[in-house]
């Protein structure tokens, strides 16, 4: 009773919801080098959450990664290294803006980091170039 | 002869009219479920800055029972360790099974997280607190369930209490109607509805007691009976049947119930409990197991005793569940939501993607940013206070009023609001509609405007604190007071904003431009627009506390804005995901003058107007925030942030009355008690190579060292800093200096990329 009913306007609402997530750019990113031999060990909630990140990233499913990087910086809103996979998470969906203002915000906490400001200053080219 | 004709034609359009409106209604009719608030859920991982306290309150708000009790539900606590029986819950990414949890805690500090084999966890998830719901008509709520969920002996405990035929009869009892009739006759209407006819009474008709409405009743439920099946019949009336009031929000529906009074699933209610609520169905009201124990407990027997007497039980099930407690959860009541305002701004942030007849009906799941600890923190603090002043000043009714909004400076997540001094009042909400003069909560804009442009002024800029007149055609005159009615002469910036001085604030301000700082606010996140008056520099401007509370979480995220948002993610009943909120970060200002006037902020609260706040927090939090009063001392603010809460409070009256109070005096205590109540962490500056750290001498602004007395180490953009040194240097101390300065930085760049 009913239940086709809610069914059918639970997904026409999913139809009209918008999709603030967009779909996969086709534009591959490289990978970024590994991190400096001197790279402190990460708080293993941190250390967990992006690697499940990583893991959605590689399985193609970007938003879910998004929302793990997000819940690994509100562990830890200073690390520029999650800072920095979001940024590329979002370059690969083609949100070029967002791609650039976040590994700006990766700098931010980057220090003297130089390889670390490197790579965001690549992403920043990239998204720049992206966004023409 | 054709009067019975007549008759029977009548009655033949009546049942077919009848017909049609019970197919339409019931096929057509589904069941309006309310959109689901939760705030976010708490996430143990070893380090977490947490008291074992809040997480045992939280799992108390949670409806979990602080002894073991069954599966799941319930914690133990062993000393400094909890032992958490998780229930099952599906979050937006992942459905997190039922299981064990231990969390280990040193101090306020969460020192591991294992699961039941002592193997460590690096995360585990804590259910999301309810917090309330977006409402049917008549606050109507409710959780589905199917029958196939429902334990046999509910059913059969229903069947024997309420309709003894109902797997046999055609809607109505044949007997039951003759005795009903026979109370018709003798002018006492009475009962003798089948579960059928309760479901027609309560689906289709209006509660009038009529012999009419009693004749439509009975042919409906045979018309019912005529289409559906009794599965779908029974099912329907589980969902549908009242049982109960949790203040203005009615439950509905045996799934709901056997939340709402023993906190688990339908599926999982033994004998006695299902008894309990089958009991209620005749008067949830009189046999409210909260309210009147004695008499939910007697109503139990009864029902038991029929359902045995009916052979639906066993003799040694029913002796079991006699004996047996009441067992209500001891989950406290908090009617459609316990945080009303802040279920207001999320309902509002609903309302721009979706239809509000969908959020009061299709039972969807909105994940939200609440902070239960933070809402309380705000709310316990809020209402001391205010207490405290209505005592202190007797100002008579309607009482001073009050806002908070506490948010995450990092992400513009809104953590907590309180719309005024009644945290459960469901109406006018302070934090999100009242726009009141900001006064100097502005003026970090206008700091801020001017530190972006370092070859005219630094920290230690003198300014002019003279008396200022400002002329414009088309205005009078305006020529501000500084608070403590002197002017002070030649100061430093820093010290004009730490001080708040109104006569040095407007004559830098309208130096720079208003246009520039108009501009700035606007940059802030602030989307008003701003009078061309000088006057609007001393924060003549209107703004709501959230308003005020975007405005300084550009700053606190060191010129990073991002849209406060109060939602995480919505899905579908089942968890489907429909739409996620994400994290949004838009760069607004170069990081090097977002260092520069939250080093002035952090200088109000050190030596400033804001100094009371050593009374609450340590000074090594480095507190970064502005005090604000307006004219008459109508509006108190106090606004600003930690390492991790940004805060701002509101005090005044809602008719404008002069409150007599400042925002150093009445609204920062509040900022302070919530702060100390939070374990809050410190405020590092970013370091930036843009900027470098640089000692001065306070008597002369110089370049002096740490041995110079009073000497403080203040950002400077490169080579902006002043080159003369202080006389109070030794060529001794300068070179310690430079070497103290050099491990300094190390040190805190060490700190920053360790995230310590």
């Amino acid at each position: 009773m009913g239940t086709l009913v809610r069914t059918l306007v639970i997904l026409s609402l999913a139809g009209c919801a918008t999709a603030p997530e967009p779909g996969p750019a086709p534009a591959p990113v490289e990978q970024a080098p590994p991190p400096a031999s001197t790279a402190p060990r990460e708080n293993t909630a941190v250390a967990g959450l992006m690697e499940s990140a990583r893991t959605d990233v590689a399985a193609g499913k970007l938003p879910s990664a998004a929302a793990s990087l997000e819940r690994a910086l509100r562990i830890e809103p200073r690390n520029p290294r999650l800072w920095q996979q979001l940024a590329r998470v979002r370059l690969q969906q083609g949100d070029f803006a967002q791609a650039e203002n976040l590994a700006a915000r990766s700098n931010s906490f980057a220090g003297s980091d130089t390889t670390l400001r490197a790579e965001n200053q690549r992403i920043i080219e990239e998204a720049r170039a992206g966004r023409k | 002869m054709y009067a019975l004709l007549l008759a029977v034609g009548a009655f033949a359009v009546f049942t077919l009219q009848l017909d049609v409106r019970v197919r339409n209604e019931f096929e057509g009719r589904r069941f309006a479920l309310p959109a689901r608030i939760f705030a976010r859920p708490l996430e143990l991982h070893a380090g977490l800055r947490i008291a074992q306290a809040d997480v045992e309150d939280e799992l108390r708000e949670l409806g979990y029972r602080d002894v073991p009790v069954g599966d799941t539900g319930w914690f133990k606590r062993s000393g400094n360790e909890v032992e958490i029986a998780l229930r099952p819950f599906v979050f937006w990414d992942a459905a997190e099974p039922a299981r064990r949890v231990r969390a280990v805690f040193d101090g306020a500090k969460v020192a591991a997280v294992q699961d039941a084999n002592g193997k460590e966890l690096s995360l585990a998830r804590l259910e999301p607190v309810p917090i309330g719901g977006i409402y049917p008509a008549g606050n109507e709520d409710r959780i589905l369930v199917r029958l196939s969920d429902v334990p046999k002996h509910l059913v059969a405990e229903l069947i024997a209490t309420e309709d003894r035929k109902f797997y046999t009869h055609m809607g109505f009892d044949p007997k039951a109607l003759v005795r009903a009739a026979a109370s018709i006759a003798t002018g006492r209407m009475q009962g003798g509805s089948t579960i059928t006819q309760q479901l027609v009474k309560n689906f289709f008709l209006t509660p009038e007691r009529t012999l009419s409405r009693k004749f439509t009743e009975l042919v409906m439920a045979i018309l019912l009976e005529a289409h559906y099946g009794k599965a779908e019949i029974l099912e329907t009336y589980l969902n549908e049947i009242y049982l109960g009031q949790d203040r203005d929000r009615a439950i509905h529906g045996i799934g709901l119930a056997s939340q709402f009074y023993f906190g688990k699933e339908v599926k999982d209610l033994t004998v006695a409990e299902s008894a309990v609520l089958v009991g209620m169905v005749k008067g949830p009201a009189v046999y409210d197991p909260r309210r009147h124990a004695d008499r939910a407990l007697e109503r139990r027997n009864l029902v038991l005793r029929e359902t045995r007497d009916q052979g639906s039980i066993t003799a040694e099930q029913y002796m079991m569940a006699r004996s047996a407690e009441l067992g209500i959860a001891p989950r406290p009541t908090t009617g459609t939501s316990p945080y009303p305002a802040f279920v207001q701004l999320v309902h509002r942030q609903l309302q721009r993607d979706y239809d509000d007849k969908d959020l009061r009906s299709e039972g969807l799941r909105i994940f939200t940013t609440l902070d239960p600890r933070a809402q309380q923190a705000a709310e316990r603090a809020l209402t001391k206070r205010i207490t405290q002043y209505d005592k202190e000043r007797r100002f008579g009714q309607p009482g001073l009023e009050g806002a908070v909004v506490i948010t995450d400076p990092s992400s513009g997540e809104v953590q907590a609001i309180v719309g005024g001094r009644d945290a459960r009042y469901r109406g006018y909400n302070r934090a999100i509609d009242a726009a009141r003069p900001v006064g100097s909560l502005l003026k970090p804009a206008v700091y801020l405007t001017a530190l972006s442009e370092p070859s005219r002024y630094t920290l230690v800029t003198p300014i002019d604190d003279g008396p200022f007149v400002w002329k414009s055609r088309g205005a009078p005159d305006w020529a501000p007071q500084n608070y403590d009615k002197k002017f002070h002469g030649m100061v430093p910036l820093r010290v004009a904003l730490a001080q708040s001085y109104n006569a040095a604030t407007a004559r830098l301000g309208t130096d720079i431009g208003l246009e520039k700082v108009f501009d700035t606010v606007r940059r802030l996140g602030v989307d008003r627009t701003m009078k061309p008056f000088a006057s609007t520099l001393l924060g003549a401007t209107e703004m709501s506390p959230l308003e005020v509370a975007q405005m300084y979480q550009t700053i606190a995220a060191g010129g990073f804005r991002s849209p406060l948002r109060s939602i995480r993610e919505v899905t579908t009943q089942e968890g489907k995901p429909l739409q996620r909120y994400a994290l949004k970060v838009e760069q607004a200002f170069p990081p090097e003058p977002m260092v520069l006037i939250t080093a002035a902020m952090q200088g109000v609260v050190r030596d400033g107007t804001g100094q009371a706040m050593k009374s609450f927090l340590a000074p090594e939090i480095g507190a970064a925030g502005k005090t604000g009063t307006t004219d008459d001392q109508r509006d108190a603010w106090f606004a600003g942030f930690t390492g991790d809460r940004l805060a701002v409070v509101w005090l005044g009256y809602d008719d404008n009355r002069a409150a007599h109070l400042s925002g150093s005096a009445a609204a920062l205590p509040v900022w302070g008690d919530i702060m100390a109540a939070l374990l809050p962490q410190p405020l590092e500056l970013p370091s930036s190579e843009g900027i470098e750290q640089v000692w001065i001498d306070p008597q002369n602004n110089l370049r002096g060292d740490s041995q110079c007395a009073g000497a403080v180490q203040l950002p400077f953009m490169q080579g902006s800093a002043p080159q003369e040194r202080s006389p109070c240097v030794s060529v001794a101390g300068a070179v310690a200096d430079t070497v103290d300065t050099t491990v300094q930085k190390a040190k805190s760049w060490w700190e920053r990329l360790f995230g310590r």
